[in-house]
This record gives structure tokens, sequence and C-alpha cells, in this order.
């Protein structure tokens, strides 16, 4: 009989892996009946992000992510999160210099004094992947499976801080390196359409999209624009996120602001240089006092702190249209 | 080729050399943004139109509508114009992982006589150190490409003996398998390295000195190095910038010089040798057309 031994393993704690566990919760919690779930974007994170959650995000603050939520988040004031950190720009800092986070999984962020600050003090602990190696583990949790054999990250020392080991693959004889599946609590999506039941497209290119939708335990989608069924029979080939997988539904215009929208706004390039120097420069307690807590939502940030004529503005400057319509 | 140009610096330099090594009909993963996105547009425009770029965002064969805002090099419509396809991270991965992508090209902020690449920490990861935000898709371009370019500044704290953190595989501890030991592809790994000033190769998996840039000596290049490369038998004279090249660098892909504008200003002497605009300022030396 073939053994599969552990050449190496790495020392990092990950996230449990329970493909029937995941089975259970989905058997128990994912409705299968079409039922309206649009609500707003506070009760969404208030009923679907619990403190100590391991949270996914789609993309990132700056490019067609869910900044609105990630915004609410924070304004809720969520605790000991577990973040997993990959193709991120600010949105970890964001979430750390909000006092949200515990525990980072990293492909990459926006490095600064708040992070560095936290991790030295011990208030936050980082764990190694690389962009990819983390979107093979939502892979993974997607398919139900418990890990992914990899081709990459072998040979790192990211390797030796995370959950991957290294073992002989028993078809080939060969070496190769396994990493645990992710099905994480919760995951933000942000879109361009879905109807109320969570039905989704995303057009253009992205990261991970449908592989968090299907591995997360709770998916909280905004969506730029919220768009009748019939809409969505008509073109099927369209949707991306299917409704069963989807637990709440938040119509989020301009959800992804200071980030691109593509085909609908372009980044506001003034505010993406405020909120990148913020990070740079240790000065994110005063970006979240500005548009995070000294507002009470999306609607009231865009109104008091962004205005029409912004908002006009990049829209204007998205001039690129092919791809981005039904 | 059009006339080389009198006056540019030494990071244009450094993105027309990298522009030139570009092989048409060819598959490029690249880091996104910076010096390395400079360097394949630039080579599409002169070189190499036929060469195909992807970006870990999940574009395949863009032509961008540039200039592209600040940061928004990925996930946009202006990066991802006019693409072949629009994926995912993990088509792009798994388009690496089949053997797709024939060269990577990529910045660190570290690297070793190995080509091992640090990305996450300077200093004891364990103990005392400065983080840096991590791999990001460098550790898969840097594992699954082919080939991999590396650009990185001239700087001792740069070139060192044993870079403070792997956070993508170069040739490991250089021993012959090291990559395929830990599950890496068989015959992929480190294949250039450019600087501002030098061009290095790899010999037995070593990096190796093979050109230095007319405006600096070899000796200068060695003293920006915490070790000592292999040397090639004959170290070549690298090519200059063209006044084309920098037309399209400067309009077209830098116009708000976001990339280029961190180097040293070299300048044509009379004499027809190169030198740093600073040093020769303060020689009183400048050219009689400055």
């Amino acid at each position: 009989m073939t053994t599969v031994d552990v050449l190496a393993e790495g020392r990092g704690e990950y996230l449990k892996v329970d493909p029937d566990g995941f089975r259970d919760w989905v058997r128990e919690n994912k409705s299968r009946a079409l039922v309206p779930k649009l609500m707003s974007e506070k009760e969404a994170v208030e009923k679907l992000v619990s403190d100590g959650d391991y949270i996914w995000y789609e993309c990132n603050y700056l490019q067609r992510g869910p900044a609105s939520l990630i915004r609410e988040v924070i304004r809720q004031k969520k605790k000991d999160l577990w973040v997993g950190a990959k193709f991120t720009w600010v949105t970890a800092a964001l979430l750390v210099g909000g006092g949200c986070v515990s525990k980072l999984d990293v492909g990459f962020f926006l490095f600064g004094p708040t992070v560095e600050q936290a991790i030295r003090e011990g208030r936050v602990t980082a764990y190694e992947y690389s962009n990819v190696v983390m979107t093979n583990r939502i892979m993974a949790g997607a398919m139900g499976l418990p890990f992914m054999p990899v081709r990459s990250f072998g040979g790192t020392d990211g390797f030796t801080h995370s959950g991957a080991k290294l073992i002989n693959d028993p078809y080939t004889g060969e070496p190769i390196t396994i990493v645990p599946a992710l099905n994480p609590d919760v995951a933000l999506i942000h879109v361009h359409q879905a109807d109320v039941f969570g039905n989704a497209r995303i057009f253009g290119t992205g990261i991970s999209h449908q592989e968090a939708a299907m591995a997360s335990k709770k998916v909280i989608i905004s969506a730029e624009e919220i768009i009748d069924t019939e809409e969505i029979r008509r073109d099927p080939g369209r949707t991306t996120i299917p409704y069963y997988v989807v637990d709440a539904v938040v119509h989020a215009p301009f959800g992804a602001y200071p980030g691109e929208m593509q085909g609908h706004y372009t980044s506001d390039v003034p505010h993406v240089i405020e909120v990148v120097a913020s990070t740079l420069r240790g000065l994110i307690p005063q970006y979240l006092d500005k548009y995070v807590y000294g507002v009470s939502s999306q609607a009231e940030m865009l109104d008091k702190l962004v205005g029409a004529s912004r908002l006009k503005d990049i829209q204007g400057r998205a001039t690129i249209k092919e791809g981005y319509t039904a | 080729m059009s006339e080389k140009a009198a006056y540019f610096n030494e990071r244009e330099h450094q993105i027309c050399t990298v522009a030139r090594m570009i092989e048409d009909a060819r598959t490029y993963w690249v880091a996104g943004g910076g010096s390395p996105m400079a360097s394949i547009l630039l080579a599409k425009m002169l070189y190499a139109p036929n060469a195909i770029y992807v970006t870990e965002d999940g574009v395949v064969a863009p032509e961008p509508s540039l200039p592209l805002d600040p940061l928004m090099t990925m996930v946009t419509s202006r990066s991802s114009y006019r693409a072949l396809q629009w994926g995912t991270m993990n088509t792009i991965g798994f388009h690496a992982q089949i053997g797709l992508m024939d060269y990577g090209i990529l910045n660190t902020l570290q690297v070793d006589p190995y080509g091992n690449i640090n990305s996450t920490a300077l200093g004891d990861y364990a103990g005392e150190h400065r983080r840096f935000g991590g791999p990001g898709g460098a550790d898969s371009i840097a594992a699954l490409c082919w080939h991999t370019i590396l650009m990185t500044d001239q700087q001792a704290r740069k070139f060192v003996p044993r870079v403070d953190f792997i956070s993508s595989p170069g040739f490991l501890d250089g021993s012959e398998g090291a990559r395929e030991r830990v599950g890496l592809p068989r015959g992929t790994g480190p294949w250039r390295v450019v600087t501002p000033w030098a061009v290095f190769d790899y010999e037995d998996r070593h990096l190796r000195l093979t050109g230095v840039a007319p405006f600096v000596t070899v000796d200068q290049v060695l003293a920006e190095m915490s070790f000592k490369p292999k040397m090639a038998k004959e170290i070549e004279a690298l090519e200059t910038p063209t006044e084309d090249e920098l037309a399209l660098l400067r309009t077209e892909l830098d116009q708000r010089g976001q990339i280029t504008d961190v180097g040293k200003p070299v300048v044509r002497q009379d004499d027809g040798t190169y030198a740093f605009v600073e040093e020769q300022k303060e020689k009183g030396d400048l050219p009689s057309s400055w």
C-alpha cells in the first residue's frame, strides 16, 4: 500500500478545515426557495457579520470591491475578525485601523504604520500566503474539498508561516504542496446587477467572486443596480452568482466608491490618494473619523462628503462601456 | 532604432532595457503596475507588437486605454480594455500552472545570489523587522512562469547574500533540483535581473553580471551589492534609451511621472560618454548643450 508522507509542514494556524461541517451548514442555512433578500447595508452587516468571523472580500477598497460594506463593518465596530487579505490594497489596513481584526491571512496588502504596529504589538497575527494561493484555497472550499494541491508556494518562507504541507503525491511519487481549503464565515461581494433573490451579474474581470460565493457560509451581495428576475431569465449566461448561495442583497449605488466600478464610474483620484496616503502615514484614524464614523450610512457619505458633482464627474470619466452592459 | 537620447534617467534606462528583452509572440505574466507593466507596454509599441501579457486579475492580452489612473492597473475598464478574455485570478494562476506563461516580470525589495525574492519583511521576521505587503502575485509568477525577469534597484541593501524572507522562490539554496524537491514545476526559475545600472543572468543557478550601463563602472555596480556575483567573460556595455523610447514612455506610459521620476538623471557629454547630472554639476562639467 502506498503511504503518503508529510515531508514538511507550515506552523501557521489555519481556519479549521471541515467539508462535512460546511455541507451541514449549507443544508441547514442556505435557502433553496426564491425568497427576497433585499435589506439595508446596516441590517445585512448586523445580521450576517459576527465578531470572530473569518471575513473575505472580493477585489478591494479601490477596485470594484464592497467598499460601502467594508465601511459598515468598521462603523459597527466588529471585533476579532480573521481577514483573507489577498489583492487587498488599503482594505486590510482600514479594518485593522478600525480595531476589527485579530488575524490576517496575507496575500498582499498595502503596508503602513497601522498594520505594522498592530503586528508588532501582537494585536494582530499575520499568516503568510500569496494572492493566488489564497484564491486556490477558496476554490477548494467552493468545491467542497479539504485541500488543494498547488505547484507554487513550495520552498518559500511563507510556507513555514502558513497552513501548507509538502507531501509525496501518491500518483506521481513527486513532492507536491497542498494548502488547506478555505470556507470563510462571511463573504462581501460587490456586483454590477442583482435581483432581490441574489442572482448576480459581474461584468468584467475579477478575482474569485464565484468561488467566494460558493465557499462562504454567509454571503452579502451589494449591487449597483437591482434588476428584475425576468431580466436574469432572459440571459442566464450572464448570471455569475446564483441566488441559492446568497444570504443578503444590498442596493448600493457607488458601492465601490472611492474605487472604480467598471463601466459605471472610475475611481475618485483625490480620494484614492487620500486613503493611500492615510495608510502609508498612519492617518487611518483620521480617515475613518471622516468617512466612516462621521456619517451613518453610504447614502449620507455620498451626500455630505462626496457630493453630486463629483459623482457625476466619475461617471462621466467612465467612457469605456464595451462589455459592461447587458 | 532612433537616435540615442542625450538626457534620460536611470529608471527610464532600466525600463527600456527590459522592453528590448521582450520576445514577440510570447506570453508574459506581468506584475500589476509600475516598471514591469511600463516595460511590456513599451515593448509592444516598438519591438514586439504580438507579445501577449496577462495580469493577476484574470485579464488576457489587453490593449489598455492609457493613461491609467493612480493604482488603477487592475480590475478597471482602462487596464482591461480590448482584452481577449476577462477571467479571474484562479484562471490566470491555472494558465501559468499548466505551462502557458513563457516569462514573468516582477519587481522586489530584495534579491539574493540564487534569485530568491523578498517582499514580506526586512529584518528578523520572528523579531525586529519592517513589514511589507507580501508576495501578492509574485510568488505564483516566480514559481510557475518558465522564466522570470526581476526588476530592482542597484543598492547594496537590495542585493544581499540571503534574503530576509523568501516571499517568492528563486533557485532556493542554489542546489540542482532544489525547486523540484519542494514541488515547483521543473524547468522554471529566475532568468534575468535588470537594475537601472546593470543586467544579470544566471550561471549554474547563481547570479552573474553580464552588462553595465555606460554611465557607471563595473566597480560602481559591485559596490552596490552585498555579495560578489559571478562575472561574465565580457561585460557588455548596455544600450541607453532612444528618443523614440523616451517619447512614448513620457507621453503615453508615464505621463504623470509616477514610475520614472524616481531615477537619477543622466546626460551625454560632449565626448559621447554618459554621466550623472548631479555629479557633473558638482564638477562644473555639464555639456555645452545643457
